[in-house]
């Protein structure tokens, strides 16, 4: 038997490897939205028992802070966040992966946990034209007076499914982050790109 | 003259500090900013732009409207050229080239007008009754004469290169149509508070504001006009959406819209779309759409120069243009007077007036008196005459005498029909109102109202009126409360009466109903006689409203004259129900971005850039796009490479992306329970760290799906699915959950996205995997043997899962690790297997060792087998129940004789088979009763050195050694084969245990 064993760098590759860089594009000028890449979060699925999803949302909040929403909303609580994905089902999503697991392993106590960090790929989008994008592809009313900050939709943008959901503003204003399936990504990012070219957009990596 | 003849030396909506050069069959021409197509050839003085539909007739601009019936042209060239364009809305820019249509070799000189000497042979129902006569006349004579000379237009013919988009929006109160009543209503709305759009399809928004000389408040209604546009635009909650046309209306308030970008532009700026479609969801909707002029049927009325009253003033008025220099007015109400007035104000000579009414009236009098105009009362034209353009008419007086008039304009003035047709998409009916004489709204969609000339309600004051009470109205219905209301606007005065004249009978020569599709009265009379009375019949039968027009300005007319024909009343007669679109819209529209590449989205695996890099040539499975096979230079032939990947796993190691199969992660206290109903076969003495091959069955019975799944922990299961399947078979276990066992204590959730997985498949698959599998996973047989699945680390505490599964009969695992380590996972197998000559394959070589196998896959999971069909009835299990059990015990479905599935080969082993062959004994004819099944798939085995094939068959495992005919008609072949076992490799199983 030939031990080989790590001959070979092990190098991740993102969804967006490829389809998307860093930079300016469609017109010219300042920037009618900013497109910020979520860079290695950790998400998860997080599935309650069938009873008591109360008692297991006051478990959790006891002991990561977190509260679970009881209808569609995505809540913040310092590097985490949880979106409901239906009855009892929500994305647990941590900035990074430190800890994650640990995360992870505090949640299964409660309830059935599947790691889908590689799974999707998350966008954060903001800026003056920000609506004038999405309005081209969500079916649903953003108005701030219907989807306000927290507020979280699954939908259909653009024929692929997408998870949607609007963060605090920044100094720009609204901030919404979209969730898409990986291998969707590249046909995700063809329609928003050219979507986003008519007002000018920003991509930057979130470190920047 | 001066260059631009007919253009008023002032006046109008025009932007005189802004020269547009445009093109007209190749000649160059002037117009200004704010000029429409239309308006800047009738400025020049060209009235004769296009070609009818059948006779070739010569044709002008009969509107300056979307109804626009005539002036067809095709815009631009090359790949943007487009056909069918209505000059009347044609917004104009410098450089615009525009060319008429339907004529050859040119507008003024139509060889094919000669048609309208076979006129009498291309009547009503002429097209239908083509197919009575010999057929060989249809193909041979018809088509191509017909082809030839009718038509609208040419495509460009080439890819279309402007970019196309989408939108959604979503409004309280939908505004739809920016005149007096939309406005009215858009900033009774608007002050409120409430999210209103205000959508118009002109460019410019005021409506027939635009076209009249009016006064509101003692003002010209200019400054009204300006004032609330001002108002509007300083409201947060009002989006003004100019070259906007509201196309439809369908089900929960949906509205679709066509927003013209850039139509108005030589190409659209960078970035920016063409034409953009938006789907509105509108809580209320305030349709405002105003209403369309009615022409007279009488002889030559569609001659170049013959227009619409209204049209005129807007020419007159808005665009400083007077079409003609010596007009005669054929009116049937009050509203022709003022177009008289309105040519004469502008320093027109209005020749005659001809009021069809038998009412004398001072004031009309002292009119004509003042503008020097003849009046004929109680008058009508009977006929007009010319060339190519309007030389004269004929006027009837009421004493019957008739006297013939030189003149270069008729502008003919027949009352209005309101623009109901949104109304009507919903199945609403239009009304007939006697009074009014025209069709009004009948019963309103949900959460519509009509506003203005849209209801009836032709005066500016009702439609300020109605505007303002109905924006009121909508807001309180969305909750909002209303603003204070706006003290009343008083208007000049105004009159709207008319009797309207549907057609003038008894002259020489052919009188239009519908100008677009060349449908004369007498068209109407031969409809009638030869029974196609009703509406519906009338219009398929003479065509009378179809085109590009849809009939805005026939389709009354045709009713009447049906009604005067058959003894019956207008409303007897019928209605016309409006359909969407109200307007023609492109399908490069309301496909947007999706099209071509972008038809739907395309999903790549983790693996894709490695494999991609290998050289795949990758092939659609579903939205997937997988490696089908790796070509290496000097292999032309994809059965080469084919062969080459299935023989270097046979004798070596392969690898091949199998990270499109589903994924489903199952927990909980009742996970192997709830698999043991959904599965036909047992599950709860799958030990941890096992997989085992599952098959489901529908409720009807029938194969579902099939796939591996593996017992990670107690309570924990990864089920895989069919790439195919992946969808259905979630959906199917949510429902069982959810609906059949909601107190199983079970949870599950797709992971098919986590997981990136290649298969490793040959006698070094093992040594191969020893270069990626951390040195503390021991991977000998007896600590990994068949059917092990376990969590593992790779490449250095990179989490992983090994499952010791195989498709190809070999030595195989299934390797699987979180999809951003997939490209990674890819090119390190190549690595480690490199010694080995590794070779990576697709899903050809796949498919190719799984028929090898006489493994079934999709061409065999059809919906319509049963797992006995498949060979796989031993794995139902007796010891429980299961989705599909009973229903699989039907005894259609376990009749012996079913099609069962077995293998084939040539009995001449060169002949090559074919999937879709039917089965016939031999010496039996070919016929369905003699049909004994299926061959589902074939292929050719490198290793067996033939083509082989799995199929169904009568009887089948009890005939192995039996010769039969694959008999496949379609593609002239008849093969005799010998049926055989489906496994062709290995049937011991030596190697998969190796």
């Amino acid at each position: 038997m030939v031990e080989t064993q790590n001959l070979f760098a092990w190098t991740k590759r993102h969804a967006w490897q490829g389809v998307l860089a860093d930079g300016h594009y469609g017109k010219a000028g300042k920037s009618g939205v900013t497109v910020r890449l979520r860079t290695g979060p950790g998400i998860a699925t997080f599935i309650a028992s069938t009873e008591g999803h109360v008692a297991v949302g006051t478990a959790i909040r006891e002991r990561l802070g977190l509260v679970l929403p009881l209808t569609p909303e995505a809540l913040c609580a310092g590097h985490l966040q949880a979106v409901w994905n239906g009855p009892g089902q929500w994305l647990i999503i941590a900035d990074n992966r430190e800890r994650f697991q640990e995360t992870l392993a505090d949640l299964a106590k409660f309830g059935a946990v599947s790691d889908q960090s590689d799974s999707r790929a998350v966008l954060s989008l903001s800026g003056a034209r920000v609506y004038d994008v999405l309005a081209k592809g969500v079916m649903i009313d953003l108005h701030p007076a219907n989807f306000p900050i927290g507020a979280a939709a699954s939908t259909s943008i653009a024929q692929v499914g997408a998870s949607l959901w609007r963060r605090a503003d920044d100094l720009a204003g609204p901030v919404f982050e979209v969730m898409v399936a990986r291998s969707f990504f590249g046909s995700f990012w063809s329609w928003f790109s050219a979507s986003a070219a008519e007002f000018g957009c920003t991509v930057q990596d979130e470190i920047q | 003259m001066s260059a631009v003849p007919y253009r008023l030396a002032s006046g109008g909506l025009i932007d005189r500090s802004r020269r547009v050069n445009f093109s007209f069959d190749g000649k160059t021409y002037q117009g200004y900013a704010g000029d429409t197509l239309a308006s800047a050839l009738l400025a020049n003085g060209v009235r004769l732009v296009g070609r009818s539909f059948k006779y070739h007739r010569p044709r002008g601009i009969l509107s300056a409207g979307p109804e626009e019936p005539n002036a067809l042209v095709e815009l631009r060239s090359g790949a943007r050229r487009e056909p069918n364009t209505r000059a009347t809305v044609a917004e104009l820019f410098d450089g615009l080239e525009a060319m008429s249509q339907n004529r050859w070799p040119s507008l003024a000189f139509d060889l094919m007008s000669i048609n309208r000497l076979v006129s009498p042979a291309l009547v009503a129902g002429f097209y239908y009754k083509t197919f009575m006569w010999p057929a060989a006349f249809w193909e041979k004579l018809y088509e191509p004469v017909i082809r030839r000379a009718a038509g609208l237009g040419r495509a460009a013919g080439a890819e279309d290169p402007d970019h196309y988009e989408k939108a959604f929006a979503f409004c309280d109160v939908l505004v739809i149509g920016g005149g007096p009543a939309g406005l009215s209503a858009a900033l009774a709305a608007g002050r409120s508070g409430a999210r209103v759009i205000l959508c118009d399809e002109d460019f410019r928004l005021g409506g027939r504001l635009l076209a009249e000389k009016r006064e509101i408040g003692g003002k010209p209604a200019s400054e009204w006009l300006g004032a609330t546009l001002a108002e509007l635009e300083s409201l947060p909650e009002v989006r003004i959406m100019p070259r906007t046309s509201i196309f439809g209306l369908y089900d929960h308030g949906v509205y679709g819209a066509v927003e013209r970008v850039a139509d108005h532009l030589p190409t659209p700026p960078a970035h920016q779309p063409r034409q953009r479609s938006w789907r509105i969801y509108a809580k209320r909707a305030i349709l405002a759409a105003g209403a369309l002029e009615r022409p007279i049927v009488f002889a030559g009325n569609d001659l170049p120069g013959v227009m619409l009253a209204g049209a005129v003033r807007a020419y007159v008025n808005r665009y400083g243009v007077l079409p003609g220099r010596e007009a005669v007015l054929f009116t049937a109400g009050d509203d022709g007077w003022t177009t008289a007035r309105d040519i004469a104000a502008a320093g027109g000579r209005v020749v005659a007036v001809v009021d069809a009414r038998w009412e004398a009236s001072p004031n009309r009098q002292a009119l004509a008196d003042k503008i020097g105009a003849r009046f004929f009362v109680g008058g009508v034209i009977e006929s007009a005459g010319g060339g190519r353009q309007l030389r004269d008419v004929t006027v009837r007086d009421a004493s019957g005498a008739t006297t013939t008039l030189a003149c270069d304009l008729l502008a003919v003035s027949n009352g209005w029909n309101p623009t109901l047709h949104l109304t009507s998409h919903q199945n609403g009916k239009p009304q007939w109102d006697e009074a009014l004489q025209c069709f009004v709204p009948g019963n309103l969609p949900e959460g519509m109202s009509v506003a203005g000339s849209a209801a009836g309600h032709f005066t500016l004051t009702q439609a300020l009126e109605d505007g303002a009470a109905l924006g009121f109205e909508a807001v309180k219905s969305v909750g909002l409360k209303p603003s204070g209301a706006e003290p009343f606007q008083s208007t000049d005065p105004e009159a709207a009466g008319v009797t309207p004249v549907w057609r003038v009978a008894g002259a020489k020569g052919k009188a239009f109903v519908d100008y677009q599709n060349d449908v004369t009265d007498k068209d109407v009379e031969i409809a009638a006689r030869e029974g196609f009375r009703p509406v519906e019949h009338l219009k398929r039968y003479t065509t009378l409203g179809m085109a590009t027009d849809q009939g805005k300005t026939s389709n009354l007319s045709g009713l009447a004259i049906m009604a005067e024909q058959t003894g019956k009343t207008i409303p007897q007669t019928g209605t016309t129900t409006f359909r969407p679109p109200y307007t023609p819209v492109a399908i490069g529209v309301l496909a947007g971005h999706h099209r071509g590449r972008e038809f739907r989205p395309v999903r790549l695996t983790p693996t894709h850039e490695a494999s991609r890099e290998m050289g795949a040539i990758f092939v659609e499975s579903g939205q997937w796009l997988r490696a089908q096979y790796y070509p290496e230079p000097g292999e032309s032939d994809w059965l080469v490479t084919v062969n080459r990947e299935v023989m270097a796993v046979r004798s070596s190691v392969g690898i091949c992306d199998v990270s499109t199969l589903g994924k489903i992660d199952i927990q909980g206290a009742d996970a192997a329970e709830f698999l043991e109903r959904a599965y036909i076969n047992g599950w709860k003495a799958l030990p941890v760290g096992k997989a085992r091959y599952g098959l489901m069955l529908r409720e009807d019975g029938f194969v579902m799906d099939d796939g591996t799944t593996s017992r990670l922990g107690e309570n924990h299961f990864l089920m895989t699915t069919t790439t195919a399947n992946a969808g259905r078979v979630m959906q199917h276990l949510e429902f069982c959950h959810q609906v059949l066992w909601p107190d199983l204590d079970v949870r599950m959730v797709s992971v098919s996205e986590q997981w990136a997985q290649v298969a490793v498949a040959g006698p070094r698959a093992r040594d191969t995997l020893r270069g990626v599998v951390d040195a503390e996973h021991d991977l000998s047989n007896e600590a990994f043997p068949y059917l092990a699945a376990q969590e593992i680390t790779v490449g250095g505490r990179i989490p992983a899962r090994l499952f010791r599964i195989s498709f190809s009969g070999e030595l195989a695992y299934e390797l699987a690790v979180p999809a951003d380590y997939g490209d990674a996972m890819m090119r390190a197998l190549m690595r480690a297997g490199e010694a080995f000559g590794i070779t990576p394959y697709g899903t050809e070589a796949l498919g190719v060792m799984r028929i090898e196998k006489g493994h079934v896959a999709g061409n065999e999971l059809n919906g319509q087998t049963t797992a006995r069909d498949l060979g796989l009835g031993k794995m139902m299990s007796t010891k429980k129940d299961y989705i599909g059990r009973i229903m699989a015990q039907r005894q259609a479905l376990v009749a012996p004789d079913r099609p069962a599935f077995v293998g084939f080969k040539p009995v001449d082993p060169t002949q090559r088979l074919r999937a879709g062959a039917h089965f016939l004994s031999v010496g039996k004819a070919a016929t369905m009763e003699n049909d004994e099944g299926h061959m589902t798939s074939v292929a050719y085995s490198p290793h067996v050195k033939l083509w082989m094939g799995l199929g169904l068959i009568k009887n089948g495992p009890a005939r192995i050694g039996e010769r039969v005919r694959a008999y496949d008609p379609v593609r002239n072949g008849d093969v005799l084969v010998e049926i055989c076992s489906p496994v062709f490799v290995d049937p011991e199983g030596v190697r998969l245990h190796g």
